[in-house]
């Protein structure tokens, strides 16, 4: 059953601009510049219920403008979408009864309380009967390992406490579709593998649909199974993680260890060199070419090691990016490798 | 209804919880409205008292001290300071959160304007006590007057804290709102009577503050108060006024508000 969707969403921004000096101050006084900034540019996507999908994009990319738009914050300049029936920006009290949307920068805990006062406001706005806020604080509190910190001010906390107690409060009403925003951002690596086990944990527990945005790849590779990669407002891809790497970056890394050093070997004929080591060489090359070219290596070079591996999903997400920009900068050229394939990738 | 009631219940407490941890800050603030009245009134009483017949437009001294102390009261019960916050909210993204839970953050900073009125209140009600003890004000209300005078107070806290955030929406197109809430507090000291009985202003002023909504929110409810309005139908008809504006306000923020959150760009997160 799709919960959301999203047909041709833009938010265009009209941002004042001006060079920089004094000069260029006093001017823009008389004559202010303004340029329009599409963070989001015509997109279009649905998510099915219960699902959890990823939103990968660089800073700037029109992530996080597009869940502020979902959720109901902005309104959008052109284009359409519902969550559950519902228009979000309409923002009827309804609607945010059924929603949740997590920032990591923001924190909706009263900063001079106990993170428990702010509960308790929680379950006031959102008219939680007494049972079942009492029955929800306490999973949540057990699930999330704070007992022990909601009693002290929020400000005392450190991020990765206050970041539990940010993820309790925005699940006391168990909101049925849940926007996060980095809700990984500043905290350790320990840390953040709790948080993803408990954001699984609740997706299964409950249903609910996730939207998540992340810096951290481990958040979106640990938590998603299709992921939309975004930059400049427009839809890179949309699909499942696993075929992320086919689609964009049909290589494979070989990793080749020898037994003694080689000298005069064209390494670079077989593919891209990545690293070249007295006896370690790692080496890019075409999907397609790999079995060959492993033949190749093993019959010709004293190998001790080979493995072959997908590219790691950074380099693939980077590469994506770095294409991108090539192609704006460059939009009568070449073709980048990605372009021209079927599905919903590159426009 | 239900829901915002409790709502508002629970944000009440939750600002009382955080003010009475800022008490010494918030006494200054207390203070703050204690000192302007008793300055204006020091500076009108001498004024009078320099005239021949120790008058100053129909003023002595003691009905000074009592529409000074009025003033006072009125203050505390008016003060609102969203002008002021609304732009901060918006610059820093702090609105964001509050925009994001089902009830309107107009609840929340009503809330907190009431938990500052509520606690200040341990303050401020000593201190015009002995302000009353020295000053020895002239009051000549009679009852139906004190109860009018409480009915016109209250209007008169409702009236200002939603002009104050209609202004505050202003917010939304310029989050720089410092200088757009320093001219309306400063429009309203003049016409509101705060800075000088209307009675001492010149005709043209007079004449302008009867159609600005200010003078229902000072000057009426002091000179209520102390007595200075004397019939029943004035009293009635001025309350009448003080509705009129708060029905005009109520429509000003429901207007304002929804082009506002259209316009909102959630700056800063």
């Amino acid at each position: 059953m799709t919960q959301i969707q999203v047909d041709n969403l833009c938010k265009t921004f009209r941002v004042p601009e001006r060079e920089g000096g004094f000069r260029a101050s006093v001017r823009s006084i008389f004559r202010r510049r303004y340029r329009q900034v599409h963070a989001v540019d015509h997109v279009t996507f649905s998510v099915e219920r219960g699902e959890i999908v990823g939103f990968l994009g660089p800073n700037g990319a029109g992530k996080t403008t597009t869940l502020k738009m979902l959720s109901g914050l902005l309104h959008p300049t052109e284009g359409a979408c519902t969550v559950m029936g519902h228009v979000p920006w309409r923002r009827e009290p309804a609607y945010l009864r059924r929603i949740s949307m997590l920032m990591g920068q923001r924190s909706q805990l009263a900063w001079d309380l106990p993170a428990l006062d702010s509960f308790l406001v929680h379950a006031a706005v959102y008219d939680l009967p007494k049972r079942q806020y009492q029955e929800t604080v306490e999973e949540l509190i057990d699930l999330l390992d704070i007992r022990d910190v909601l009693k002290k001010q929020v400000r005392t906390l450190s991020l990765g406490e206050r970041m539990k107690c940010e993820i309790c409060v925005s699940l006391l009403h168990r909101p049925e579709v849940l926007f996060l925003d980095e809700p990984t951002i500043g905290v350790d690596i320990t840390m953040q593998a709790r948080i993803r086990a408990f954001v699984a944990d609740y997706n299964k527990r409950y249903g609910a649909t996730i939207i998540l945005t992340s810096h951290y790849m481990a958040d979106v590779t640990a938590l998603c199974k299709r992921i939309i990669v975004i930059d400049h407002g427009k839809i890179l891809f949309d699909g499942r993680l696993d075929e992320l790497s086919a689609r964009l970056a049909p290589f494979k890394v070989i990793k080749i260890d020898l037994d003694r050093e080689i000298d005069g070997y064209d390494f670079s004929s077989l593919g891209d060199v990545l690293l070249r080591e007295a006896r370690k060489v790692l080496l890019q090359v075409p999907k397609r070419a790999t079995p060959t070219i492993t033949d190749r290596l093993l019959r010709e070079l004293p190998v001790l090691d080979l493995t072959i591996e997908d590219p790691p999903i950074e380099d693939v997400i980077a590469r994506a990016f770095g294409q991108r920009r090539s192609s704006d900068e460059n939009p009568g050229g070449e073709a980048t490798a990605a372009s021209g394939k079927a599905g919903k990738e590159f426009p | 209804m239900r829901v915002i009631a409790r709502s508002f219940l629970a944000f009440l407490r939750a600002a009382i919880g955080v003010m009475v941890q800022y008490r010494g800050e918030i006494f200054l603030w207390a203070v703050w409205g204690l000192i302007n009245p008793t300055v204006l009134y020091l500076m009108w009483s001498a004024a009078a008292e320099s005239n021949v017949d120790q008058t100053l437009a129909g003023f002595d001294r003691g009905q000074f001290a009592a529409y000074y102390l009025c003033i006072m009261i009125i203050g505390h019960f008016t003060t609102a300071w969203d002008a002021y916050e609304l732009g901060y909210f918006i610059r820093s993204g702090a609105l964001s959160p509050k925009l994001l839970r089902p009830i309107l953050p107009i609840w929340d900073s009503l809330a907190q304007n009431l938990a500052y009125k509520i606690v200040t209140l341990a303050f401020v009600a000593p201190a015009w006590a002995v302000f009353f003890f020295f000053v020895r004000p002239a009051f000549e209300a009679v009852p139906w007057q004190v109860l009018l005078g409480i009915v016109a107070v209250m209007m008169a806290g409702a009236l200002n804290y939603l002009l104050g955030y209609v202004v505050a929406l202003v917010a939304f197109w310029s989050p720089k709102l410092d200088a757009v809430g320093e001219t309306y507090f400063g429009i309203a000291m003049i016409f509101g009577g705060r800075f000088a009985p209307l009675a001492t202003m010149p005709p043209i002023l007079y004449d302008i503050a009867w159609v600005l909504p200010f003078r229902w929110m000072f000057a009426f409810p002091a000179e209520l108060l102390m007595g200075r309005i004397a019939s029943l139908e004035a009293a009635l008809s001025g309350i009448g006024i003080q509705f009129a504006w708060l029905a005009a306000a109520i429509i000003l923020f429901r207007i304002g508000w929804s082009a506002a959150v259209k316009r909102y760009t959630a700056v800063s997160g």
